[in-house]
């Protein structure tokens, strides 16, 4: 059954495959600070408003994931800001995030030296996020 | 992003560093460009034997990733880094591989001596790509000494 794109279910959907991946549980190990995920309105691509996923993210738990707001995610401790657009990229493994941050297709913003000591457990939440059945709103 | 601190931010566009420890030479430094001056800030400034070795690190590092098709040239000048988008002539060193390698040598451990560990996950994940010819670093040999201290000024470990 396929979720809607950065939905409350989505949501659900992403904690309980970051909860289920040992490879996380494992990179994650120390990790205590909140990340948040600004995906960027288009309009165009019938995502018309901006949204922020707020993840409680410690020691190799994902302790709760949620949507709302941009500004919401924006106050975490960790930011990562990109159009929809590309965020779809990073789900359907179209773009690796690591190069992605390097060419500034997504916008990071934290403290970077903590973030590099945790980019195996950057990559399993990506991992993570393509193993969700998501159904797109530009995609009919 | 409207940060102005590059330690914070690794967004195209993004510049003026405050410590004055890390400058860019370009109006428009790249996301990678400014990703690796941050990284570099802000592991000198919260190490101090990391800021040892930046102050005496003199040296012209190129450091290209293959998979995206960019690259920096790191100029360290004893207590002051300067970052080039793309690679200067005359360089030193030069580092070419994936994004995900470059990401690890920034997580090799340092050991004893300050060497760095080639012996656990990641030292060997590196090492062999060194071997596989997935990792190039072109100026090595003569420069090894100097390599080892890049290496503990880039790596977060």
């Amino acid at each position: 059954m396929t979720v809607k794109a950065f939905s409350a279910e989505w949501a659900e959907a992403f904690k309980d495959e970051v909860n289920k991946s040992d490879a996380y549980k494992a990179a994650g190990k120390g990790w205590k600070w909140t990340v948040g995920l600004v995906v960027e309105a288009e309009p165009d691509k019938h995502f018309a408003e901006s949204r922020g996923i707020v993840m409680d993210l410690f020691d190799g738990e994902a302790r709760d994931i949620k949507v709302g707001a941009a500004d919401d995610a924006q106050k975490c401790d960790f930011v990562i800001t990109a159009p929809y657009s590309r965020w779809k990229q990073v789900a359907t493994k179209e773009l690796d995030a690591t190069r992605g941050m390097l060419q500034g297709k997504l916008k990071l913003k934290g403290d970077l030296p903590t973030i590099v000591r945790y980019t195996k457990a950057s990559q399993e939440m990506t991992e993570c996020t393509t193993r969700i059945p998501v159904s797109w709103p530009d995609e009919g | 992003m409207h940060d102005t601190d590059p330690r914070f931010v690794a967004g195209r566009g993004v510049r003026t560093p405050t410590s004055g420890l890390v400058d860019y030479a370009d109006d428009d430094p790249t996301a990678f460009a400014s990703m690796l001056g941050g990284l570099i800030e802000a592991n000198v400034e919260s190490r101090p034997e990391k800021m040892r070795d930046f102050k005496r690190l003199a040296a012209l590092v190129g450091i290209w990733v293959t998979d995206i098709d960019e690259g920096v040239t790191l100029h360290f000048q004893g207590g002051k880094l300067t970052v080039h988008n793309g690679l200067t002539p005359k360089r030193t060193i030069t580092i070419r591989s994936d994004a995900e390698t470059v990401m690890s040598l920034s997580n090799l451990k340092i050991g004893i001596l300050g060497l760095p560990v080639y012996y656990d996950e990641v030292g060997r994940g590196v090492a062999g790509k060194l071997l596989r010819g997935k990792l190039k670093i072109e100026g090595m040999l003569p420069n090894v000494m100097t390599l080892n201290a890049v290496t503990r000024v880039f790596s977060v470990q």
